[in-house]
């Protein structure tokens, strides 16, 4: 056991290893520091001001290779692009935003809030809703109820997401004027009238795929040996149900529901960008926007890290629960 | 289940969509929006639109515009009067300003308690610390983006050089107090502090423009003690975070990402001094101002601030803004063309939005927008000699600008003949450029007397192949391109759209690849040389990132432009420009597109609200009537309840049935 | 220019693919069982997406007429560009207005002028003046390209590496999971986002890049499936017997693998055309997509009065194609599960 939870680490701090490079290679093939200073500053700075705020972030070494003159030894590899990116990020120096000096790690904290507060309940809600949903049509299988669930699943999944927060945003923030169409404040007051309509679409988007996954899992349960001698047993439907098909179904359900923890940090990034939250998601995206290296690469850092630990974390649990998993 | 969860919701949040705390109802604040989150708050770098409604409002100034008179007149602010310059007899001019006594900075913990002012943490302000700032601007290792704007103060490049000496030579150096820095390296020659509250600029050469720079807020008083405390160290703010300044607004709250909030300066100098021309909103001025209704008439002649609060909101996206303008959530703002004929019919307010009480706000900006040519690509530009100016100006006399701004501006600007905006020394509003105009015949006979008959590029038989560069991958900005792509088609050229990210596209402006691309220019102060430079040699782009785009030289419009850049405006310098203007009209290196006008739209609660074009609104002059205001939310936002009934209905008269059915089938 | 003569080409090559896939299914018992399953139970679904597939093979077939047969014509350049047959159908260089047009009116939305073709633009112009239903054809092209060719793409090399970790294992298979878990720790928009700028927006680019984001998830459920079957008995037999890796693989482990095949290519295929959506939100978008379409009437629809049209054909195009493709999806999952098919035997 040990042996294997010390391969699995091992095997995920490669895998952060080889994140941070393709980062750092796609990145730079994009953009390079003198249009990051640009952004930074300015249409009107002149080329001495650009120089000037390179050297102020570090960004006046070469990407991979220093060879220029006075450079010797190790310091050809050192003293580069590449080098200061990991030697920041493993030792999690997130250091300023390139875009307005900012710390990083002060904005992270602050933008966990917002996100948080809407990817929470979105989560929870959609699970709620999705399980419910397909317990209910697992009980009622193959009826009338069950077609017009499934059909409706259907058309929900073939609608852009695009097409419901902008629907969402007209029918329900303007016609109806439920709730803000966009918007955020975090007094606790009023935050609830800013997340109705972002964690409203969140769920309407998604139900359709989650409750279709999870009724093919209770489904499956109902069909085995153990469900047809508790019915035979006399065991009200309900109780079958509840009792022991939701009981069993829970491991695929529980693995897709760790799996999705780590998702809940980076924030939902299309929902936060058309409702105005202030949260990762929408970090992330202006960093992209706003050609901010700093930002972008703790972002994707932090979202690989929060990914491999919820892998390791999973294979894990999964693991201990089913004995019957090899551990080759 | 979704159903009774989004019922319980609407219970919850008290069913409204007001994004604001109840208790604000009767208050008189400003609700405004913001679209991107200012960069930074240092005076001596801020230079977007976004971070300048702050400093604009946070930081005073020695001068000041003139809120109602149009052309744009300097007023005194924190200085006694507009100076006049006084030439010296080696030929240097001399500027001096006396400062106001009295003005007090911010309260801030960045200072100490101060016994004469009642032990609070303030003190007065002096010249030396408009010197300070004006010497940070000058630093290199703050990188402010206006120091060259300053080149001509005697001693002013010397004193970049010697500090950047100094801070090379001893690293320790650069750990002592800013201010402490300056002053071991002597400050600046041409920057002088002869009293507590004279400050005296000498200048290598007569430059009035350089009166325009002491308007903006780069050159405010900044006091020392918040250079020093405010470094981002042991929880401390930035700099960049809290500006410290002297004007009729304090910023309190500054949450980047959703919400800044201004509030009245109990201490500002104006209140006390209720007829300085800086306090006073002025009775002189344009007179369509109080014959509209723009500025009230009760207001001429009252002493600002009238407000006690201004709170900006994060909106990242035009809709939702303009929507919450609608629902009165926003005082006033700008109108998106989206929603434009809703609200604009027959270029006037429509009938719906004068009976909600809004009021519509037209001004021509001092912008241009324009198609530019790389002159020094082969084939647009000078290489190609007789032939493709021929091109250029046929091209040129097929764009219909009006078109182009009912399409996609709502006819929001003014077409423009010549680079010079209205309102400018120089601007003939009887001048026609006869290549702005539209005449497919005349631009098929160039083409032909260019040897591109038909548009065929006889090297190949096919059409001509041009390339227009942008970096505007968006539908709607390729959209516009298009427009322009098909008005040359119409002449048989093939101009093909490059559209790649802004990066690659600044790349291809900076390796010299690009042949037609668009542009526009904001002025930065009122000045007829601040748009002639854009077309200097000297500027060119491709002799060093300088601003002139087309990369246009020409030795006759460069010696004209020498002559009139300094001069005042006299009849001399109006034929100087109108030569200028000649020589571009002939040479075609842009095609001038238009002029933008702002239409702000104003709710009528909203009092004295006049576009400003050039700076930022001084929030100090406008007033809201609170209650007229949650009178008319309250109005235009019932909610709609019904639907949610209706649904809760349809969704148990939908599973009813079914249950029946299975528990009557259980028997 | 050499664009659309490879376009031609690949329809050629695609029909005779078709007919070739046709004739392999007529033979075997168990798909044509299956091919008449499938239309017994979804017969409209069916007919839709081949309207769809006709559509977008007439737009594919282009050629470049003689200048001289497109004298007169308004806008000289087309004469010099590859025409398909779609665009000779709308002739969009003439059959065009200024601006915007409600569906079959006959003035013109804003200026009241009367328009070129009055009554006879289905789904009303553009902001430009374009035929809005000759956009939502030529989308049909983009929108298949997209996720088929993209589905192309990623399906082989998913298969290819899954197949290979799964079944060889041991370092191949540690170097495909590292590949595959470096790929999935990226947020896949960011990924694609970067992917497009560096590639590109052209329509094969961001197929490439769309690829490159996708094929993590199938690579494993296929490493996940050779595992399994590797166990077999019957397999481990034929290994005992000598049969050769390559032999094996293609006799016992593809044929197993082909119904997750055709189940994953549907459902890749709509993810994509859907999460193009998203893409042209972003500015990276292809051009003459839906998802432009959407985009540039996410505006209009803030118009009063609204213009719906625009938003309307581009929609209900995609809901169209990604309703009937998902439904024929869940048909074939049911057909082709093994267990159900023990069941129904």
């Amino acid at each position: 056991m040990l042996a294997y939870l010390v391969r699995r680490i091992s095997y995920g701090a490669l895998t952060v290893l080889g994140v941070l490079f393709l980062l750092f290679i796609l990145f730079f093939a994009i953009t390079n520091p003198d249009d990051i200073a640009r952004k930074a500053l300015g249409e009107k700075a002149g080329p001495d001001v650009i120089a000037q705020w390179k050297t102020n972030h570090g960004y006046d070494r070469p990407l991979l290779f220093n060879n220029r003159t006075g450079v010797s030894g190790l310091a050809h590899l050192t003293d580069t692009l590449l080098f200061e990116h990991y030697r920041r990020m493993l030792t999690f120096d997130f250091g300023r935003s390139d875009a307005d000096d900012a710390p990083i790690a002060q904005r992270i904290l602050e933008g966990a809030g917002p996100s948080l507060s809407l990817t929470v309940p979105l989560f929870v809600l959609g699970l709620i809703v999705g399980v419910t949903l397909a317990l209910f049509v697992a009980f009622f299988r193959e009826t009338y109820i069950d077609w017009i669930v499934l059909v409706g699943c259907m058309l929900a999944m073939s609608v852009a997401i695009l097409l419901y927060i902008i629907g969402g945003q007209y029918l329900i923030g303007m016609q109806l004027k439920w709730f803000p169409i966009s918007g955020y404040d975090p007094n606790p007051a009023v935050v609830a009238r800013f997340l109705a309509l972002p964690v409203l679409v969140g769920v309407v988007s998604g139900f359709g795929a989650d409750t279709r996954f999870y009724r093919t899992v209770f489904v499956e349960e109902t069909g085995k040996d153990y469900v047809r001698t508790a019915r035979a047993k006399g065991c009200g439907e309900i109780r079958v149900m509840v009792r022991h098909v939701l009981r069993n179904a829970l491991i695929p359900i529980l693995t897709n529901i760790v799996m999705a923890i780590p998702f809940l940090f980076t924030g939902a990034l299309l929902l936060e960008s058309f409702f105005g939250i202030p949260g990762l998601g929408s970090l992330t995206v202006e960093a992209i926007q706003g050609n901010d290296f700093s930002t972008l690469r703790t972002m994707v850092y932090i979202g690989a890290l929060a990914f491999i630990i919820g892998q390791i974390l999973t294979d894990i649990s999964y693991t201990v629960a089913d004995p019957r998993i090899r551990l080759s | 289940m979704l159903l009774t969860a989004a019922a319980g919701l609407l219970t919850l949040a008290a069913c409204s969509n007001n994004p604001y705390p109840s208790a604000d109802e009767d208050r008189k604040i400003l609700y405004t929006s913001f679209q991107e989150a200012p960069r930074t708050l240092d005076p001596a770098v801020a230079y977007t639109t976004s971070s300048s409604v702050i400093t604009g409002n946070v930081f005073d100034t020695l001068l000041e515009y003139h809120y109602r008179k149009r052309p744009y007149e300097l007023i005194p602010g924190l200085a006694r009067q507009v100076p006049e310059g006084r030439a010296n007899a080696d030929g240097t001019v001399n500027y001096r300003f006396e400062l106001r006594a009295g003005v007090e900075f911010h309260e801030d913990p960045c200072f100490p308690p101060n016994a004469a002012l009642g032990g609070r943490r303030t003190r007065h302000v002096t010249s030396a610390d408009i010197a300070f700032q004006l010497m940070r601007i000058a630093d290199p290792a703050i990188n402010s983006p206006v120091r060259s704007n300053f080149s001509q103060v005697v001693g002013f490049a010397a004193f970049s050089k010697r500090l950047a000496e100094k801070r090379k030579l001893d690293p320790s150096f650069d750990g002592r107090p800013a201010d402490a820095q300056y002053a071991e390296v002597g400050g600046i020659a041409g920057i002088r502090t002869p009293e507590r509250n004279t400050l005296e600029i000498v200048l290598t050469h007569a430059d009035p423009k350089i009166l325009y720079w002491f308007a903006m807020p780069f050159t405010t008083p900044l006091p020392k003690e918040t250079v020093a405390y405010y470094d981002g160290n042991q929880g401390r703010a930035r700099l960049a975070d809290h500006p410290i300044g002297t004007g009729p607004f304090i910023l309190t709250i500054y949450e980047k990402q959703f919400r800044m909030i201004l509030d009245r300066n109990p201490h500002w100098w104006g209140l006390a001094d209720s007829k300085a021309p800086a306090v006073v909103l002025p009775v002189e001025g344009d007179p369509e101002d109080v014959s509209s209704g723009t500025i009230d008439k009760a207001y001429l002649g009252r002493p600002a601030p009238f407000l006690s609060r201004v709170e900006f909101r994060r909106e990242r996206e035009g809709i939702p803004r303009f929507n919450k303008f609608l629902q009165g959530y926003y005082d006033y703002g700008g109108i998106i063309k989206e929603s434009f004929d809703a609200v604009i019919q027959n270029d006037r307010l429509s009938p719906l939005m004068r009976a909600r009480g809004m009021r519509l706000d037209k001004s021509v900006e001092p912008s241009i927008f324009y198609i530019g040519f790389n002159m020094d690509d082969p084939t647009v530009g000078r290489a190609g000699g007789e032939r493709s100016r021929k091109l250029r100006q046929a091209m040129s006399l097929v764009i219909d600008v009006k078109q182009y701004l009912e399409l996609f501006l709502n006819g929001r600007g003014v077409p423009a003949q010549s680079l010079l905006p209205p309102g400018l020394y120089g601007y003939n509003r009887d001048y026609r450029n006869p290549f702005r105009k539209v005449d497919i015949d005349k631009a098929r006979g160039l083409l032909k007397e260019a040897g591109y008959a038909g548009g065929i590029d006889p090297a190949t038989g096919q059409p001509l192949r041009l390339t227009f560069d942008t970096g505007n991958t968006t539908t709607a900005g390729k959209l516009q391109y298009q427009f322009f792509i098909n008005a040359w088609r119409q002449l048989g050229l093939d101009v093909e759209l490059a559209a790649t990210n802004y990066n690659q596209f600044q790349d291809k402006v900076r390796k010299g690849s690009y042949q037609i691309f668009t542009w526009g220019w904001i002025a930065d102060y009122p000045d007829p040389e601040n748009f002639l430079f854009l077309l200097q040699g000297a500027k060119a782009r491709s002799n060093g990132n300088g601003p002139n785009t087309a990369n246009f030289k020409d030795p006759d419009y460069d010696r004209l432009y020498d002559a009139m850049k300094n001069r005042t405006n006299d009849a001399e310098r109006g034929r100087i420009i109108a030569e200028m203007l000649k020589i571009l009209e002939r040479r075609r290196p842009w095609i001038e597109l238009y002029h933008r006008e702002a239409y702000e739209l104003s709710h009528g609660w909203l009092k004295n609200a006049k576009p400003t074009g050039l700076f930022s609104t001084p929030f100090k002059y406008l007033d809201v009537d609170a209650t007229a205001r949650a009178k008319s939310r309250l109005a235009w936002n019932q909610p709609v309840v019904w639907p949610a009934y209706v649904l809760l209905i349809l969704a148990f008269a939908a599973i009813a049935p079914g249950i029946v059915t299975f528990y009557r089938e259980r028997q | 220019m050499v664009g659309y003569i490879i376009s031609n080409i690949a329809v050629v090559a695609l029909l005779i693919g078709f007919v070739v896939v046709a004739r392999a299914i007529r033979s075997s018992r168990m798909w044509s069982d299956a091919a008449r399953n499938l239309w017994r139970r979804r017969p409209f679904a069916i007919v839709f997406v081949g309207v769809f597939v006709v559509i977008a093979l007439l737009d594919s077939v282009a050629w470049i007429s003689a200048p001289a047969a497109m004298a007169g014509v308004g806008d000289q350049v087309a004469a010099s560009k590859p025409r398909s047959i779609i665009d000779r159908l709308f002739a969009p260089e003439t059959f065009r207005e200024t601006s915007y047009s409600a569906p079959l009116a006959d003035l013109g939305f804003y200026d009241k002028q009367r328009l070129s073709y009055p009554g006879a633009h289905l789904l009303g112009t553009d902001i430009l003046g374009n035929d809005v239903l000759y956009r939502t054809f030529k989308g049909v092209r983009v929108a298949l390209l997209i996720g088929g060719l993209t589905s192309l793409i990623v399906i082989p090399i998913a298969l290819a590496f899954g197949i290979s970790a799964g079944y060889f294992g041991g370092r191949i298979d540690d170097g495909v999971f590292f590949v595959m878990t470096v790929l999935a720790s990226v947020p896949s928009l960011l990924l694609l986002i970067a992917l497009i700028m560096v590639l590109g927006t052209g329509t094969l680019q961001v197929c490439v890049a769309l690829g490159v984001t996708s094929w993590v998830s199938f690579c494993r459920i296929t490493r996940g499936e050779t595992l399994k079957i590797r166990e077999a008995e019957y397999i481990q037999s034929a290994k005992a017997l000598g049969v050769s890796d390559w032999r094996i693989i293609q006799r016992h482990v593809l044929p197993n693998l082909i119904h997750l095949v055709v189940i994953t290519f549907a459902l890749l295929f709509t993810g994509l055309v859907l999460s193009e959506t998203i893409l042209s939100y972003l500015g990276v978008g292809v051009q003459g997509s839906w998802g432009q379409m959407i985009d540039q009437a996410r505006d209009e629809l803030s118009r009063t009065p609204v213009i719906w049209w625009n938003i309307a054909g581009a929609s209900v195009a995609l809901f169209t194609l990604v309703l009937c493709v998902n439904l024929i999806a869940d048909a074939l999952r049911d057909i082709t599960d093994p267990r159900t098919r023990r069941e129904q035997s």
